[in-house]
Order: C-alpha cells, then sequence, then structure tokens
C-alpha cells in the first residue's frame, strides 16, 4: 500500500512492502515495528536505529511526539488523496466548527453571544479547571451559533459548547 | 502518643510525608475526599478517613473535619503539607487549641508572612533588605499611589496586599495608564482576596526568583540550607527548580550572605520549623525580600539531594520539640540538583489541563534519579485538584551532568492516557539558553516557545512520517475487518454444517 505522509508541507511517499520493509521516496529501509503493551506507544528499529514515539488519533491528523518534538502527520492513501484533489481543498473551510471542552470543568465565562461574528484567535468560553482558569478561542473567523453553555455550568469532556460557522 | 502523624493533603506531596513517617517509625493517617478514594496516599498510609465531596472547600479545606479525625484517630501532629491549609493561621490556631500539633511554624509567624505589606514592614525593619515600594504607608488611596509613584520610578507593580499567585498583579509602564490599572488590580483582587488593598513596587528587570531555605527549632537556632533557583516560571507557576542556583554557583560570599539575611528575616517573626525566603535579584546581584512561604515547598527535593538534610523528617523532629541536629557549618553542598514539574497540561495545546485516566506509566529510574509520584497506572486525573502529577528530580556532579541525566530521564518517561508537559521539559533542557543558565523569570513566557528554532538537536521528521504511516495502515487493515465481519475463511455452507454438528 502507497501512502502519502504530510509534515510540516513537506510530502513524503511511503510504501509499505510487507511487514518488514517499507520504501520513503524510493529508498528502501528495513523496519521492525511494535506497540509497546497495546498503548499508543510504539516502537521503531530501522535499519538497526532504535526510536520510540507516542503516535495518537486527531481529528484530521497523527500527531507524533518523538525525542521531545511533536508532528502533525496526514497520512492518505493514493485514492483518498485522488477523491480529495478532485472535491477541490476547501472542504474544511466551509464545515463548521465545534467547540468542544477539552477538559471536564466550570464555564466561568462566555464573553461572545449567539450570532456574534468573531475573528481566529478571539475568546469564546473561559473554562476552569484543575484551578486554573483557561481561554478557549476561535480557530477560525466566522459567526457564533448554537451556544448551549452559560457561566456556571458545569461541562463534561468533549461536551459541545458552541459552535462557530 | 508521639507516634501518630495525619497527613492532611493529596497527591505526591501526601505520599512524600508519608514516606518520612513510615522511615521515622511513625503511625500515619489519610484523609480523602470522595474521588480520592483510590489515590496513592490512602494505600500508603496505616488508617485512611473520608472528608467530603470532591471540591477542595468540602474535602482537603474542612480545618474542623481535619481536627475531629486527627483527634478521633489519636494523631499528635498534623502535617498540612503545602497549599490547602499550610498557610492558614486560623487553622493552625485550631490545632493548638485542640491540643495538636501543628508541623510547622506559630500561628503568629504564619498570619506576620500571609499580610505581604506586614511582612516587607517587618524584615525591612530587621534590616533586609525590600523591592522599593510602598509597603510601609499602610492601605493609601489613589491619588496618593499615583503621587508617589514617580519617585519610586516606572515601570512598577500594583500588588494586592493579601495577594499571591499573580492575582490583582498590574505592571505599570507610565504614569497616564496607571489609573485605570489600579481600578482593575482592586477589582481583582477584590474578587479574589475580598480585600482590594493594594501597595506599589518598584518592577525589578530582568529579575532572578532565587529562593533559601531554611530550618528553625524551638530554642531559636536558624540555620539555611542554601538557595534554589526558581526562574523558570509561566503564569507565576514555577516550572522547574535547582539547586544550587547557576547565577550565584561558587559566589560563595553571596550564598553565605544571602542566607544570613534569610535567617534575619526568619527570626524577625520568631520563626520556627521549616520556612522558605524569596529573594528578587537583579543582574548586579542586588538582592531584595519577595516573600516567605511558611511551609514545606513543592520544590524542596533539590534541596534535599544537594545537601542529604531530609527537610521532611526535621520537620517532624522539630514539631516534637527536639533541637536541629546540624549547625550552620554541617552544612555542605555537594552537586546539582534539578527538577522538573510534571503537570498534566498540554504543551502543545497552550497548557490546557489535560484530565482523564492514567493508561500506562513508566517511570524513570537509575543512577541519581528520584520521583516523588502521587499517580499510577489506572488512577484517574479529576478536574478539581492543582495539574502537578508528579516532580522528577535528578542530582549530577555537575550542572552539565545533571541535565544530561535529566535530558535522558525526560525520554525514559512515559506518561499515557492524560497529556503532560514532560515534552516542554525536553525542549527547555536542548535550550541553549538554559544550558549557558542565561535566563530570568520571563524566560518562558517571553523567548521560549515549544516550535522555536533555538534548540540544538532535531527530531528527524521522516522517521515521524514512516510511524504515523505505520500506525495509519495498521489501523486501516483493523477497521478493513471489523467492517466486513460476514467474511470467513471458510465458506457459509461449511460454517453451517459445523454449528449444526456443534448443536447436536
Amino acid at each position: 500500500m502507497k501512502y502519502i505522509t504530510t509534515i510540516n508541507e513537506q510530502e513524503y511517499e511511503v510504501e509499505i512492502l510487507d511487514e518488514k520493509h517499507v520504501t520513503v521516496n524510493g529508498r528502501c529501509f528495513a523496519v521492525d515495528f511494535h506497540s509497546l503493551s497495546d498503548q499508543p506507544v510504539y516502537s521503531l528499529l530501522i535499519d538497526g536505529k532504535s526510536y520510540e514515539a507516542y503516535v495518537y488519533p486527531a481529528d484530521e491528523f497523527w500527531q507524533v511526539l518523538l525525542v521531545g518534538r511533536q508532528f502533525q502527520a496526514t497520512v492518505e492513501d493514493e485514492r483518498e488523496r485522488r477523491l480529495k484533489m478532485q472535491a477541490g481543498s476547501n472542504v474544511a473551510e466551509r464545515a463548521e466548527f465545534l467547540m468542544k471542552a477539552p477538559m471536564p470543568g466550570l464555564v466561568v465565562s462566555v464573553p461572545v453571544q449567539e450570532g456574534q461574528a468573531v475573528e481566529k484567535g478571539d475568546i469564546l468560553i473561559v473554562l476552569e479547571s484543575m484551578k486554573m482558569q483557561n481561554e478557549l478561542k476561535s480557530p477560525r473567523p466566522g459567526s457564533v451559533s448554537r451556544l448551549r453553555v452559560k457561566p456556571g455550568d458545569s461541562v463534561e469532556l468533549r461536551q459541545i459548547m458552541l459552535s462557530v460557522s | 502518643m508521639l507516634n501518630k502523624v495525619l497527613v492532611a493533603n493529596r497527591g505526591e506531596i501526601a505520599v512524600r510525608i508519608l514516606r518520612a513517617c513510615r522511615e521515622l517509625g511513625i503511625e500515619t493517617v489519610a484523609v480523602f475526599s470522595e474521588v480520592d478514594r483510590q489515590a496513592l496516599h490512602v494505600r500508603y498510609a496505616d488508617e485512611a478517613y473520608y472528608l467530603g465531596p470532591a471540591p477542595s472547600r468540602d474535602s482537603y479545606l474542612r480545618g474542623d473535619k481535619i481536627i475531629e479525625i486527627a483527634k478521633k484517630s489519636g494523631a499528635w501532629a498534623i502535617h498540612p503539607g503545602y497549599g490547602f491549609l499550610a498557610e492558614r493561621a486560623d487553622f493552625a490556631q485550631a490545632c493548638l487549641d485542640e491540643g495538636l500539633v501543628f508541623i510547622g511554624p506559630r500561628p503568629s509567624a504564619i498570619a506576620a508572612m500571609g499580610d505581604k505589606a506586614q511582612a516587607r514592614a517587618t524584615v525591612s525593619a530587621a534590616g533586609v533588605p525590600v523591592v522599593p515600594g510602598t509597603e510601609g504607608e499602610g492601605s493609601l488611596c489613589d491619588d496618593d499611589l499615583l503621587a508617589i509613584a514617580p519617585m519610586i520610578g516606572f515601570p512598577l507593580l500594583i500588588k494586592a496586599t493579601a495577594g499571591g499567585g499573580g492575582k490583582g498583579m498590574r505592571e505599570v509602564n507610565n504614569l497616564d495608564e496607571m489609573p485605570g490599572l489600579l481600578q482593575a488590580a482592586r477589582r481583582e483582587a477584590e474578587a479574589s482576596f475580598g480585600d482590594g488593598c493594594v501597595y506599589l513596587e518598584k518592577l525589578v528587570l530582568g529579575a532572578r526568583h532565587i529562593e533559601f531555605q531554611i530550618l528553625a527549632d524551638n530554642e531559636g537556632h536558624v540555620i539555611h540550607l542554601g538557595e534554589r533557583e526558581c526562574s523558570l516560571q509561566r503564569r507565576h507557576q514555577k516550572l522547574l527548580e535547582e539547586c544550587p542556583s547557576p547565577f550565584i554557583a561558587d559566589d560563595e560570599a553571596l550564598r553565605q550572605h544571602m542566607g544570613q539575611v534569610a535567617v534575619r528575616a526568619a527570626q524577625s517573626v520568631g520563626y520556627v520549623n521549616a520556612g522558605t525566603i524569596e529573594f528578587l535579584v537583579d543582574k548586579d546581584k542586588n538582592y531584595f525580600f519577595l516573600e516567605m512561604n511558611t511551609r514545606l515547598q513543592v520544590e524542596h527535593p533539590v534541596t534535599e539531594m544537594v545537601t542529604g538534610v531530609d527537610i521532611v523528617k526535621e520537620q517532624i523532629r522539630i514539631a516534637r520539640g527536639r533541637s536541629l541536629r546540624y549547625a550552620q557549618e554541617d552544612i555542605r553542598w555537594n552537586g546539582w540538583a534539578i527538577e522538573c514539574r510534571i503537570n498534566a497540561e498540554d504543551p502543545y495545546n497552550d497548557f490546557l489541563p489535560s484530565t482523564g485516566r492514567i493508561t500506562h506509566s513508566q517511570l524513570p529510574t537509575g543512577p541519581g534519579v528520584r520521583v516523588d509520584s502521587g499517580i499510577y497506572h489506572g488512577f484517574e486525573i479529576s478536574p478539581y485538584y492543582d495539574s502537578l502529577i508528579s516532580k522528577l528530580v535528578v542530582w549530577g556532579e555537575s550542572r552539565a551532568e545533571a541535565i544530561l541525566r535529566m535530558r535522558r530521564s525526560l525520554e525514559e518517561y512515559k506518561i499515557i492516557g492524560v497529556r503532560s508537559n514532560i515534552p516542554f521539559h525536553q525542549r527547555l533542557m536542548d535550550s541553549v539558553r538554559f544550558m549557558g543558565g542565561q535566563f530570568d523569570t520571563r524566560f518562558v513566557e517571553e523567548r521560549f516557545s515549544m516550535g522555536g528554532s533555538e534548540v540544538v538537536k532535531q527530531a528527524p521528521p521522516e522517521i515521524a512520517a514512516i510511524m504515523a504511516t505505520l500506525v495509519a495502515d495498521h489501523q486501516a487493515r483493523q477497521a478493513a475487518t471489523i467492517v466486513r465481519p460476514n467474511e470467513r475463511d471458510t465458506s457459509n455452507w461449511k460454517w453451517l454444517g459445523r454449528w449444526e454438528r456443534l448443536q447436536r
């Protein structure tokens, strides 16, 4: 199976030949890859060199934590890639952003109102957790809709609090 | 009856105190909130009693209940740890009133150091230098403050008299913006502490935060255990501490001088037990008293590693009425120690707290490594308390060895289930400025970034790409087998035949 993996806008063509071999941009490597005790910690032996990393799934990409550095990798197989090319690249732009609680906590303030226009980086909600007040910011411009929380509310992890569309 | 101690705290510090008690052969009593039934401190103690619901004010801040439990269980003393009830003079007094020993200073010393303006006035009268400010003037109205400000000089800080943790604090750069900032500071101080009183203090630029550990017994002997470097902070929260400070390093005269001043500051309030004097030190090595913490500090292990003194055991010995086992000249500093505070926070997402179950945890071990931890595999990190989950401390013969040892220990340390700030510390260990000891209290906020290029080591992105692809491929294959559950390795007719034979 051939994949196009992108990190920092740099594309890597990774082909998985079999259990023990991959090619990266045409260069072949001997690999020995293990998940450690079924956790998202992986050990990779590649041409004798040993690496350990955390690999977490995120919404649209994979987070790889390797030697104290975090990489965001998008992995697409050839078919996905072709489909995406045809559909155009502005799918993500159109979709609305759902702000989910990144942790359980208490809503301290909601400095925006239903229907209000916001810019990227504007504070949408202040959430208190672990004695700290955390400002949750908008990742994109748009307008606030479906506001479902008010100051004083307790929220659960990943509870939808509002959306920006 | 002097053989049972109640630990009025949770997390790593409760475990730390329980360990000291165990080694001294003292029985232990733990207290716990609803969500801490399975916490390590409950498992390690000889006895454990339920306090109340998860929020601190219903559990770990319930001084009345804690005293009741202490009496019921027959404990002679209460160790408050840090945070919660540790710096509450009224709680310390209530312990004494009930015939219990509070392992810490007298209530009067806690009160004297708790009011920042009073503390500054007291130590200043004892000849300890303080940052120039209006602390001696009592509480002033805005007009007076505006008149005094130019005499102190800008930039300066507005601080809450009852303050702490950066609340009610504002930085002022000129007279024009001052009235508005005064209002904001008073409002915040009023909301946080129920007291809108503020004072002014000169802002020391390029300042380092260096503190001295002191020990004092009931007979008036006071010694210091040297300094700790605590300049690496974010939002006034310390992240990494060292002993000694790379700024003082081998300036033995400065160390002894500051140490003596710290001892004098402690004596000015008749201090007993372990305490810490915090100083601001400017780039010309002028130092000013900042405040005194009348309790055990989070970062006490770095001092223990370098001096060999077990501070918690000394606290208990002092509380038992023993005299200090050390004279000042007995204290020797050997090598270098660094502590990284491991917080359940995501350094890639603006240090947002992270909660959840620890699904996997692997501690670093080996030479020169100490981990004070309150978590274990399977433990649930709740949103109710501080995000500090463990402290990784290393010792080395030199600062360079300590840094290299910390670097390898951070690499070994695995915590899965919640996000931790371990990657932050890893980047810090690679920072050229950190290695050179060139940092002040603003370094983390102003000169450091998780994506910055100021690091010497680069992880290879190709490897990250290969690993992400292998995991994605593995998951796609697994998903494929789940999507087609009806696909069997044999035909349905054969499978039906086998099934019928089984049913006979």
